[in-house]
């Protein structure tokens, strides 16, 4: 019965159009039909997305669709839902990308275009190089950089990602900006081409180094965030060894901004008991992001700081327009 | 062997077994039918499993995978459309077999050798899993690229007439794949600032509109008394064994390839297929009888695709790395579970793994058993009124387009370009080499300016790799040989009547 049903909301999504279109007429207590989540990103953005939309549908009482409108960093999808009705049956899986969307461009509205519901996860990238360097903190890495004129080759995902950023906040950081070069890959790819020892460093997610760190290929010199990840207990952060770098992804749903309060505060609520749920705590495991669920308000200030921080970054990086 | 004792209890469990069967069928019916796609099908599948156990769950997975990659054939053989772009280059010559009133026995190739080269890349990849993965990391970006541009190099054999007019046509296909944000430098290119040209023209929508529309105009400008190329009589035969033993030999040589080139990340079924479909045209003795409904143009690229999937599940097991859109969520399906693939995988979850290995074998059972019974029923297709099925085609392709990225600009997007594949054909342009400049295209360029990032900016590292070399050599002779035949048939027109 589930299936039939995804099937019939996510294929013909053309079903959807017509229940918005006949749906609006009574107005009665939210939700009266299903909310259609629009998904940015592939990958694990789509895997939380499936499975928190899938655990929002049990606590919402109506099935909560996950869509896929992928495309140019976020800006399809999030131009989309800026489109929709303020109603909150159009929610966005939104993350970081709203700011760096905003900052390089891609779209023409900003954060304020939405209004937060609920962060609902975070991940926190880490820094890995080659187990051969011999490399076992930042410090081994700045002084062998330092003392060399060999640039580093350091593998991203492209110029502008969020792997981007971070390794570019990252290095300076370390005082050794001026000592990388960026090299982009696809989606992925990196912990391969640092075994096959094409590149000198990568910044990627914690879940994409496990396994060649417990084989002893790779060693991640840290995380950046400020707290240690749980699937690396034993790598420290960047603060923990004097190099001032806090940065996070987070994840989290947004809604059209305008959206009435007590349907935020009913989906937020939704979101919350999902994410508490024993499924959500035992995939974020698995997949290596953590469960970070906080509320509207402040989810709001975090999105509005951020959106400084790498307005700021990507000026500095000549990416800002 | 007791592991594998051990997981042949839970794959052969009747739940497990039903799973993978369910998912064969969804991947059958998505693949076959034009406009749905398996990628589509292995994402409504995904949150299906994740209240399953996990052999079960990537067992369905794993099902609708190879489903539809063997579905893909059946469109493309019964009505010239193929179902995914694997299927592109069975286009070539199972259509004219249809044509010519063989639609069943090209189907009943196209899911024997399927099976064939999907066990045979699933038993390279059980035995040389290591070796291979070791081999495979070796492909840097420099490498990839050079295969890729051998892969390039099959256009010669696409332009049936003239070399020229299949350039025009690939060329076209590189330059519609530079539309939309590029991902190594994160500019917007060819999007005169417009969202929806941001995401760039899909692969998929392409492929639909250059196929069913060009269909679907002809079947509307018919003049209806004109008799439709219609076979009288439809009759459900299969291929004898003996022809399909003659054809072996074709059959290991398309696995063996298949299998290495699913192994390389960033590459996949598509390239095997049009390469696969080359090799098989340069060796034959009938040469001149490809486009045309030779069999071997339906066994060559059949065999290759599948062969593909065992091959993907190398780095995707070993190194984490899916090959494509599709082991991509296959990839997401087995992380929830806790298989988090990589080097440690064989050691922590060798039960799962085995189990996997079975779970594909039972697939291709059921792929067996489920096709060679459909086809009694697919090849009916061909008794619809083609008004009739032309309305059919139009609506799914619309939906099919759509729902990729549930998009409306996809459905335009569809038709403008089915409209220029119509004048195309109009104008005897040949159209596969667009699909195949849009397949090769992103990956020719990303590698190319990956390279050149890691050299800093010095051409030399594409000379200095043994393996990008001998690709190298491989295109040109490639090039030259058609070079020469076509300068050979420009002197005497009349020693090959049609080329």
């Amino acid at each position: 019965m589930k299936f039939t049903y995804r099937i019939r909301g996510a294929v013909t999504a053309i079903a959807a159009v017509a229940l918005v279109a006949l749906g609006g007429a009574a107005k009665a207590e939210f939700p009266e039909k299903p909310v259609e989540m629009t998904v940015l990103f592939g990958g694990t953005a789509n895997t939380i997305a499936q499975l928190l939309s899938e655990l929002m549908s049990d606590a919402l009482g109506q099935p909560v669709v996950p869509v896929s409108r992928t495309g140019g960093g976020g800006a399809v999808g999030y131009s989309h839902v800026v489109g929709t009705a303020p109603d909150g049956y159009n929610i966005v899986w939104n993350s970081n990308s709203i700011n760096t969307a905003r900052h390089t461009g891609h779209v023409p509205f900003d954060y304020s275009a939405f209004a937060p519901i609920a962060r609902v996860s975070i991940e926190i990238p880490a820094l890995a190089v080659n187990a051969s360097t011999g490399w076992t903190s930042l410090a081994d890495m700045a002084e062998a950089a330092k003392s060399s004129d060999k640039i580093l080759r350091v593998g991203i995902s492209g110029k502008g990602s969020f792997t981007h950023l971070t390794s570019a906040a990252l290095f300076d950081a370390m005082g050794i900006g001026d000592k990388v070069a960026y090299i982009s890959y696809g989606k992925g790819k990196a912990p391969v081409e640092l075994l096959a020892g094409r590149i000198d460093a990568a910044i990627q997610w914690p879940g994409q180094f496990k396994s060649y760190v417990e084989a002893g290929d790779l060693t991640v010199l840290a995380v950046t965030g400020d707290e240690r990840v749980a699937i690396l207990p034993d790598v420290p952060t960047a603060m923990e060894q004097d190099v001032d770098v806090n940065i996070s992804m987070w994840r989290g749903l947004a809604a059209p901004a305008g959206t009435p309060e007590d349907v935020v505060a009913k989906l937020a609520a939704a979101a919350e008991e999902a994410v508490d749920s024993e499924e959500f705590q035992k995939a974020a495991g698995n997949i290596g992001f953590s469960p970070a669920y906080q509320g509207s308000e402040e989810f709001g200030k975090l999105i509005a700081k951020d959106d400084k921080f790498y307005g700021d970054l990507l000026k500095k990086l000549g990416m800002a327009m | 062997m007791e592991l594998f004792l051990q997981a042949a209890s839970v794959a052969f469990l009747p739940s497990a077994i039903g799973a993978v069967g369910l998912g064969v069928l969804i991947g059958l019916i998505f693949g076959s039918i034009p406009g749905l796609t398996f990628t589509v099908a292995l994402a409504l599948a995904l949150p299906i499993t994740f209240s399953m156990e996990p052999v079960a769950a990537i067992g369905l997975l794993l099902g609708t995978y190879i489903g539809g990659m063997t579905g893909g054939s059946v469109s493309a053989i019964l009505l010239g459309i193929p179902g995914t772009p694997s299927a592109a280059a069975t286009v070539l010559d199972g259509y004219p077999m249809t044509k010519k009133g063989e639609a069943s026995i090209a189907l009943g190739t196209a899911v024997i050798v399927s099976v064939f080269g999907g066990i045979f890349s699933l038993i390279v990849m059980i035995v040389s899993v290591d070796l291979v993965s070791r081999l495979a990391i070796s492909f840097g970006p420099a490498e990839i690229f050079a295969l890729v541009l051998f892969g390039m190099s099959t256009i010669c054999g696409l332009c049936g007439g003239s070399i020229i007019k299949g350039l025009i046509s690939g060329v076209l296909g590189l330059m519609m794949m530079t539309i939309g944000l590029d991902e190594i430098d994160g500019v917007p290119r060819m999007t005169f600032d417009s969202v929806n040209l941001l995401q760039g023209v899909n692969l998929l929508v392409a492929m639909i509109g250059l196929f069913a529309i060009p269909f679907i105009i002809e079947v509307a400008t018919q003049r209806m008394d004109v008799a439709p190329t219609r076979v009288a009589k439809i009759r459900a035969h299969l291929p004898s064994l003996n022809l399909l033993w003659r054809k072996v030999w074709l059959m290991v040589r398309c696995s063996v390839l298949g299998t290495g080139i699913g192994a390389i990340p960033g590459t996949g079924g598509a390239i095997a297929s049009f390469l696969a479909y080359d090799h098989a045209r340069r060796f034959s003795k009938e040469r001149d009888s490809f486009g045309k409904g030779n069999i071997e143009g339906v066994i060559a690229p059949e065999t290759a695709n599948n062969a593909v999937t065992g091959g993907t599940l190398i780095p995707l097991l070993s190194l984490g790395i899916p090959g494509d859109p599709a082991t991509a969520i296959v990839l997401a399906g087995l992380m929830i579970h806790g298989i988090t693939p990589g080097p440690a995988l064989f050691m922590q979850h060798a039960t799962e793994v085995y189990g996997m290995y079975i779970a594909v074998v039972i697939a291709y059972v059921w792929v067996l058993a489920l096709q060679l019974v459909g086809i009694r029923f697919f090849v009916h297709v061909l008794k619809i009124p083609r008004e009739l099925l032309a309305v059919a085609v139009l609506v799914l392709c619309a939906i099919g387009a759509y729902s990729i990225r549930n998009s409306a600009f996809d459905i335009y997007a569809m038709g403008v370009i089915g409209v220029l594949a119509y004048v195309f054909v109009a104008l005897r342009v040949p159209i596969t080499p667009i699909i195949l400049g849009m397949v090769l295209g992103p990956t020719l360029e990303n590698e190319f300016r990956t390279a050149m990032m890691l050299s800093g900016g010095k051409a030399g590292i594409f000379l200095t790799s043994p393996i990008a070399l001998l690709f190298f050599t491989l295109a040109l002779l490639v090039i030259g040989l058609q070079v020469v035949s076509e300068l050979k048939f420009r002197r005497n027109p009349q020693e090959k009547v049609k080329a």
